[in-house]
């Protein structure tokens, strides 16, 4: 669908407009899968079928360029088949600076793109902090009082110190994020190529055959986790997400292996399995603006 | 009663793993040796449950729950705070006070190495 093949061993990876509903996480995912068979050799980017990108997209494609080389092989970005609008914005949001592209130094709506490598967990968490108090919520884009704000960045940095410590991606989380103030909303997406969740789960209590949805559901019970050496939970229970978006009539997905939950305010949360595998975990955070 | 302002090693953020680690080697240290602790929070905005996983969880290895809870004192810690150190406490005494839950979870992890050797 996505890939094309070249004479000595280069592929194109197309990649097609991208938004953020279920069946664009599924476009995702299948380019995740291209890249599996991709091993070793050169893949080029090309944006000409591509009308859009969502936050999620771009975090998400700075992750694959990421696991391409990895792999051994080269991921290149053909600038020139974008159009105006995405070109503009991967300037603005630091992507295309972050592959050797145009530097900007004006952000306008868009919440830098960031790649942290799994190094030393304490200086990651705290430049995430820094990263999420000042980009991402330290804008004036929401109305938020300083102790819902030290609530809402506390758990966002908990799902991070879990990507950091169970993740086991080998090339690191990739954030993005961006600002919608046509529809009054902040988005965040932040994405591993680690295990997943499910995976992590299923290893943990030796069930191979654990739905993927109730892997999740277990993840995000107070007081469970894989942690071996530290008893005590791991900051996610499903009581401090719902009120997570609760507090800023937010909405969160979670996508990981073949199972996603979904937290939305005045709703049951709910945990699926979903009809695509993906080897990792992607979180996409929104929430209300003012 | 051997006092400890938080603050003073981790500043307004209680989350690194370090701060946490060293914070609980004094603790550890004064309340084997009978002595009491205070934790003065004052200042303190953010926390992650690692923190007090690491730092007071760790206790209930090898201190007896009256005796943390008799010897150990925590002021100051704000409702964010007070949150996450309740669940990190609560998941420490189940897991190091409920002899049947240990072993339910420790043979899982066994397992688990023995399926990672």
């Amino acid at each position: 669908m996505f890939i094309v093949l070249k004479p000595s061993m280069i592929v194109i990876l197309r990649i097609p407009t991208i938004n953020d509903y279920s069946s664009d996480f599924i476009k995702l995912f299948k380019l995740r899968e291209q890249v599996e068979k991709c091993k070793g050799i050169e893949v080029i980017f090309d944006f000409s079928k591509c009308g859009f990108l969502r936050q999620n997209a771009v975090a998400f494609i700075g992750g694959l360029a990421r696991l391409i080389n990895h792999y051994g092989g080269q991921a290149k970005f053909s600038w020139d088949t974008m159009q105006n609008n995405i070109r503009a914005n991967l300037v603005r949001n630091g992507f295309m600076a972050a592959f050797g592209g145009e530097v900007s130094g004006y952000f306008g709506n868009s919440i830098p793109y960031r790649q942290d490598i799994c190094g030393d967990i304490d200086d990651s968490i705290s430049d995430v902090m820094t990263y999420l108090d000042d980009q991402w919520l330290g804008r004036s884009w929401v109305n938020i009082d300083p102790f819902t704000k030290d609530e809402v960045v506390q758990t966002v940095l908990e799902l991070y110190r879990n990507a950091f410590e169970y993740g086991d991606s080998p090339v690191g989380i990739f954030t993005c994020g961006q600002h919608y103030p046509n529809i009054r909303q902040l988005k965040l997406s932040i994405v591993d190529f680690g295990i997943g969740i499910p995976h992590n789960i299923r290893l943990h209590l030796q069930k191979e055959s654990l739905l993927a949805s109730d892997a999740l559901q277990w993840a995000f019970q107070k007081g469970n986790t894989t942690r071996q050496c530290v008893p005590g939970g791991n900051g996610l229970d499903m009581v401090t997400l719902k009120r997570f978006v609760s507090n800023k009539k937010g909405r969160i997905n979670i996508y990981s292996n073949d199972g996603q939950i979904i937290i939305a305010p005045a709703k049951n949360e709910i945990y699926q399995s979903t009809p695509i595998f993906f080897k990792g975990t992607m979180i996409n955070i929104s929430i209300q603006c003012n | 009663m051997i006092y400890i302002r938080v603050y003073d090693l981790c500043h307004e953020n209680c989350i690194a793993q370090k701060h946490a680690t060293a914070l609980h080697e004094i603790i550890h240290a004064e309340l084997h040796a009978g002595r009491k602790v205070e934790l003065d929070f004052a200042g303190t905005r953010r926390f992650l449950t690692i923190f007090f996983n690491l730092a007071v969880g760790q206790l209930y290895r090898d201190i007896p729950a009256d005796v943390i809870e008799r010897s150990l004192k925590v002021t100051n810690l704000e409702d964010l705070g007070q949150r996450v150190y309740l669940d990190a406490i609560d998941s420490a005494k189940l897991y190091y006070n409920d002899s049947e839950y240990r072993k339910a979870v420790d043979s899982v992890n066994a397992e688990e190495e023995l399926a990672c050797a």
